[in-house]
């Protein structure tokens, strides 16, 4: 049951691209819900729990309205491993994997959706589409909880609107979260400019592969801080306009580059592929890097015959988690390396049409 | 001179320090001191969390502690949540509430707060269907008009004025919602 959404690293609505797909890799919207006659999940009952979750399971189970069919798990039931998986994918945050009681999760089946019962809050309602499409992932966020809101009693004012256990999300619940890869921008060093100003316009920049990791793989999270006080139209608005303003600078600073630093930049980029392809040991930051760095040849066409899709897919399943199901057997931090250099040379070469002068297919077998 | 940790290399390094008025001199080998210069302790601080920001921002300020506790002691009943227990010291240093009466039980603080990190005190999004409709919105103008003349009592005219305006907002909301209906 489970597997079924541990193998693909990538799910099947990340194939779409469209104009955007060269910097933007995925959209988010996620509204946080909670129940009215219920303590939040950091002060409640685990029999407290066992009803939220009940009401949230039955209310999904007896809809007829709901599109797509939800399978449950219960996040005890989930081994470490399968949990680490989940969070890689963005399927469940981090948070939620570390619940040791209470916590489900409810997936759809194309993993457009997932619905996380007893996080921060009873319900985190959670939309992704491939690309930049805010209004895409909102409007199928907002049909869920349209739905939901006839079977559940959400807890709401006309104040303060929908009731959330951190202020932070307070009003709307609402945060829209656009993934670019920003290269160009990280490497001409304009990224703590544009950082500094998103904070004054009450938006956040983060890496992807969690706090402290900041800009690895040159891949950052923009998402809305303000929740209370602002239509979600507003909102979205901001976060849609804000972005292309940073997609626009990226872009500028990709045409400067390829200007001035033509053969640098592809030097850079043939390096990164030739690491790729070819080193035995890969830590995760040095893969983020080059993978980073093949991603921004592809986009300008420095390099040819590798898809975007691939990158993607390689991006997700260098992961710890994922490196150890690919492996099939938990593994200590060196072989980890090891893997990850084996896995990613396996992905790269079946994708690389020019294959490399030195070595070729048949080198696999020294590994053996 | 030899560093004064290790004892063994040569001391590269002097680290002058003021303790409480008295300048103090340390001399360390340059392994030793990168280990424990005194802005490495300092950078190493673990990022400023919503917890901190909270009870930095709504915690009173120490010169208005004492008063805070004079008042604490003429109210004999702290505010405590009926339903879930929660104090609102304890919210400030959880950054967090217990559960939805919270939002109630404490109402009085929040429009402060949340004029200090969201964009208003008062939700203007979307609303369960149920209750979006003209009855709803009326009722909100007039909770907003309570506010106001409560603002304008306690002289606080900046507040009034904001709320005017959202009760401005509202009203227009309703005679679009009401030429809906009609």
């Amino acid at each position: 049951m489970i597997e079924s959404f541990l193998e693909r690293a990538t799910p099947t609505w990340m194939g779409v691209e469209d104009d955007y797909s060269d910097i933007v890799i995925s959209t988010r919207i996620r509204l946080a819900r909670n129940l009215d006659g219920y303590r939040f999940p950091l002060a409640f009952t685990e029999n407290e729990a066992l009803q939220v979750e009940q009401a949230v399971t039955h209310a999904i189970k007896d809809s007829t309205k709901l599109q797509e069919n939800y399978s449950y798990f219960a996040i005890k039931d989930l081994t470490p491993l399968q949990r680490q998986i989940l969070v890689e994918k963005h399927l469940i945050s981090p948070q939620l994997a570390k619940k040791e009681l209470v916590g489900s999760i409810l997936l759809s089946d194309d993993e457009s959706t997932s619905i996380m019962v007893n996080e921060e809050d009873h319900l985190r309602i959670q939309c992704m589409t491939a690309s930049f499409q805010l209004q895409k992932a909102y409007e199928q966020a907002n049909k869920i909880d349209r739905i939901l809101e006839k079977a559940l009693p959400f807890a709401f004012r006309d104040t303060f609107g929908y009731l959330t256990s951190c202020p932070t999300n307070i009003g709307t619940g609402l945060r829209a979260s656009v993934m670019m890869h920003l290269p160009a921008l990280t490497l001409t060093g304009q990224m703590n400019q544009i950082i500094n100003a998103m904070t004054r316009l009450g938006m956040t920049v983060r890496g992807i592969y969690g706090e402290g990791s900041e800009n690895l793989g040159n891949v950052y999270q923009v998402s809305n801080q303000i929740t209370l006080g602002k239509t979600e139209d507003d909102i979205l608005a901001d976060i849609q306009s804000v972005a292309e303003k940073i997609i626009q600078k990226e872009r500028h600073a990709r045409g400067k580059l390829m200007e001035k630093a033509e053969l640098a930049l592809e030097d850079r980029v043939y390096r990164a592929l030739g690491t790729l392809t070819h080193a035995r040991i890969l830590t995760s930051e040095e893969a983020a890097t080059c993978l980073s760095n093949v991603r921004l040849g592809v986009d300008l066409k420095l390099i040819e015959g590798i898809k975007a899709m691939t990158l993607n897919e390689c991006v997700v399943s260098m992961q710890p988690g994922f490196l150890q199901n690919y492996a099939g057997d938990v593994l200590p931090p060196a072989e980890r390396d090891r893997v990850r250099a084996e896995m990613l040379r396996e992905a790269l070469f079946r994708e690389n049409v020019s294959k490399p002068i030195i070595g070729g297919k048949g080198e696999d077998s020294f590994d053996v | 001179m030899i560093c004064e940790h290790c004892k063994q290399r040569n001391a590269t390094v002097t680290v002058t320090q003021v303790q409480s008025g008295q300048k103090v001199e340390h001399h360390y080998c340059d392994v030793c001191a990168s280990q424990f210069h005194p802005f490495h302790a300092e950078f190493k601080q673990e990022p400023v969390s919503i917890q901190q920001l909270l009870s930095n921002w709504f915690g009173s300020p120490s010169w208005q502690q004492q008063k805070a506790d004079e008042k604490q002691q003429a109210q004999p009943q702290p505010q405590t949540c009926p339903h879930c227990g929660f104090t609102y010291k304890q919210f400030l240093k959880e950054g967090k509430f217990g559960c939805p009466i919270c939002y109630d039980t404490f109402s009085e603080h929040l429009p402060k707060l949340f004029n200090r990190i969201q964009a208003g005190p008062q939700h203007i999004g979307k609303m369960p269907g149920a209750r979006s409709n003209v009855y709803v919105i009326k009722k909100q103008i007039e909770d907003i008009r309570k506010r106001m003349k409560v603002a304008v009592d306690e002289e606080q005219f900046e507040v009034a004025a904001k709320l005017r305006d959202e009760a401005k907002e509202l009203e227009k909301q309703l005679q679009f919602e009401g030429g809906d209906v009609s």
